[in-house]
């Protein structure tokens, strides 16, 4: 318990007089986005490829050929099973993904005015499975892009996770220098396979 | 020691202040570029501020209510007056755990409260893996950055110190090659971890959930790997709803950095099956600061680090001349309310141009908070002789206007007729490193009086 109460006190006795919480006006943001072309432009700003596929047959076709080295994959799109070469459902501890060179996941929310990618627990058996991995390629529903954050909160007060993340390209940092490296402790790169 | 004799110790690499004082406002500049393209961005910042401002006038009842959710997500939840009962309280769940090995992500609040070498005085292996903390734990400094951790380090002196520690090879600073290394060295870390440590961006009373933002992907590579994820927060960190992320996390990265989100913004709830999740909520003097009506809209911040990129000062003096967990401007209020004599000189590090104000996306007054404290500072501590004097004369000045003229005349006489050296000697703090205007031969009032006369004419 330690100074819970202590703590709780002294912020009440302090705290100053009840002030309102403002409301939330999405209006006041709305430009009419072209929500595939912003989408577009803004994974590439934060460093991701963007695809564009018809079937899940053919962005298996395709990521053999960009990738065409990888020998330790996992996908979990419908009829992809032939693509996988680890089977999680044995998989003892998420310490033995660290050779795992590509993971395909499927997504169905992504927001345009940033780029980014939301996945969650209910796509990834394994939490670790998007950071550990060396190249990540995710793929998503043209009309699964909303077009700010305000509108994925409001499709994620129905999806209740116990963890997810918004992936917005492939890591990176600028600590050297200020120069921009891609490929920190996350993915290497990030590509996106967009459905229309 | 005071924040000029620090600054003056960065200032005697003239090309060094000169990278830093160009490389912030580059990132100033690119912040600028990301919110001109955001419709009602102004709007957003109110609503960031209204948030926060209501936010901390319910903190308690917010507080109970994350507790409780946290706790029905199978969280265990702790609390700590100050930084000794915070650093007690992990090395108790690390012991209980046998935790040996630990990762830490990036936690401005692990660094207020000491944390590491407590730690590692417990016998506890701990390693930062931000890449830019990790090179100045390496280098055995503090952060000079919130968010930039080593930018006043050049890639020279990085490459020397993973050559040192991580056995690299010589590189000329190659920051590829370097991160690269870095991510090796790192992945084996986060492999044999037995615990992780990560801050707390925004912690949510509604659903006892938080959000962590990396772009490194550092605090996901700990958290998931590790049997133990603890996660430290200031209690300001609580934000009443998670539709209020919405408004949060499109302010954060665009203020930092420019960059429209950042690379990874982890929302955690619950832990993953057969692991732990502790949760350690930290006052060390909030509450404190919390009672000051001048200075409560600091506790607002939400650490994006806009307000140091944009200053004048801490551009080109750098972020250990302000000797405190967070520089620049937002330290330098939040420092004095924690130890007023320390950091007695902080508030006085500023010109008051008020950009800090104009780019912080919650929009804290911060310029004016500085102002309120070099009014109370000049009251409650000793000020040098001299400035002391020099005031009152000044006011006596100021106070008589034909005085002030005769005084003014003088004044510009001299800056035209002195020579340099007298102009430029000990007593005058101005001509320290630069040279005064000339003199003009009219005051503004003679100027204006002579214009008025010849519009009549
Ligand atoms: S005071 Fe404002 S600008 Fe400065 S770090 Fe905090 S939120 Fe950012």
């Amino acid at each position: 318990m330690g100074s819970r109460n202590q703590i709780l006190e002294k912020i009440k006795s302090n705290k100053p007089e009840l002030l309102d919480l403002p409301n939330i006006d999405i209006s006041l943001f709305e430009e009419n986005l072209d929500l595939i072309k912003e989408f577009t432009k803004k994974v590439e700003v934060v460093g991701g490829n963007i695809v564009t596929a018809n079937s899940n047959e053919d962005i298996i076709h395709q990521i053999e050929k960009i990738f065409p080295d990888s020998k330790v994959k996992f996908s979990n799109l419908e009829n992809t099973q032939s693509f996988n070469t680890i089977n999680l459902a044995t998989l003892h501890k998420p310490h033995d993904l660290e050779n795992l060179d590509l993971l395909v996941l499927e997504s169905k929310l992504a927001v345009a005015e940033n780029g980014s990618i939301w996945v969650s627990d209910n796509e990834i058996p394994v939490r670790v499975l998007p950071f550990i991995v060396q190249h990540l390629v995710l793929v998503l529903s043209a009309k699964d892009i909303v077009p700010y954050m305000h509108q994925a909160y409001d499709k994620l007060s129905n999806l209740d996770s116990d963890f997810g993340v918004f992936i917005a390209g492939p890591s990176k940092t600028a600590d050297i220098e200020q120069s921009l490296v891609i490929g920190a402790h996350g993915a290497l790169s990030l590509t996106i396979f967009l459905k229309e | 020691m005071s924040h000029s004799k620090l600054a003056s110790i960065f200032n005697k690499d003239e090309k060094r202040v000169d990278w830093h004082d160009k490389a912030l406002w580059f990132v100033r500049h690119k912040r600028d570029k990301s919110v001109h393209n955001v419709k009602g961005w102004e709007e957003l910042r109110n609503l960031g501020h209204g948030i926060k401002a209501h936010m901390l006038s319910n903190l308690d009842n917010y507080l109970i209510q994350f507790e409780e959710n946290a706790k029905k997500n199978g969280v265990e939840v702790h609390w700590a007056a100050n930084d000794e009962e915070h650093n007690k309280l992990i090395v108790d769940i690390l012991k209980e755990n046998n935790a040996k090995k630990i990762v830490k992500s990036k936690s401005m609040l692990t660094e207020e409260c000491h944390l590491n070498p407590f730690l590692e005085a417990n016998d506890i292996e701990v390693i930062d893996t931000d890449l830019g903390e990790r090179i100045v734990q390496l280098a055995k400094e503090r952060p000079s950055h919130i968010v930039l951790p080593a930018i006043h380090k050049n890639r020279h002196e990085v490459d020397e110190l993973f050559q040192e520690h991580l056995g690299t090879k010589p590189c000329d600073g190659d920051p590829q090659y370097l991160t690269g290394e870095a991510r090796k060295h790192l992945r084996e870390k986060f492999i044999s971890a037995d615990a992780a440590i990560t801050g707390v961006n925004f912690a949510i009373a509604e659903t006892g959930g938080f959000v962590v933002c990396t772009n490194e992907g550092n605090a996901d590579m700990g958290a998931h790997l590790a049997p133990v994820h603890i996660a430290c927060m200031g209690v300001e960190k609580i934000i009443p709803k998670q539709e209020h992320l919405g408004v949060f996390l499109r302010l954060l990265a665009r203020s930092a950095t420019g960059q429209p989100i950042t690379t990874y913004s982890s929302h955690f709830k619950k832990p993953r099956k057969g692991t732990k999740m502790h949760i350690i909520i930290v006052d060390n003097g909030r509450s404190e600061q919390l009672s000051r009506p001048d200075f409560r809209a600091s506790l607002h911040c939400i650490r994006c680090g806009a307000c140091m990129n944009t200053c004048p000062i801490y551009r080109r003096s750098g972020g250990h001349s302000y000797d405190a967990t967070i520089p620049g401007p937002i330290g330098s209020i939040l420092s004095p309310g924690k130890d007023l004599k320390k950091y007695s000189t902080l508030p006085f590090a500023s010109t008051l141009c008020g950009s800090c104000s104009d780019v912080c996306p919650v929009k804290i007054d911060i310029h004016s908070q500085l102002y309120k404290w070099r009014q109370i500072i000049t009251k409650e501590t000793p000020q040098p002789f001299i400035k002391k004097q020099s005031m009152k004369a000044m006011g006596k000045i100021f106070a008589n206007p034909s005085q002030f003229e005769i005084v003014g005349k003088i004044a510009r006489w001299s800056l035209r007729n002195l020579p340099k050296a007298v102009i430029n000697s000990k007593p005058n703090a101005w001509g320290k490193a630069r040279d005064l205007p000339l003199g003009p031969k009219q005051s503004f009032d003679e100027w204006f009086k002579e214009r008025e006369n010849e519009k009549k004419s």
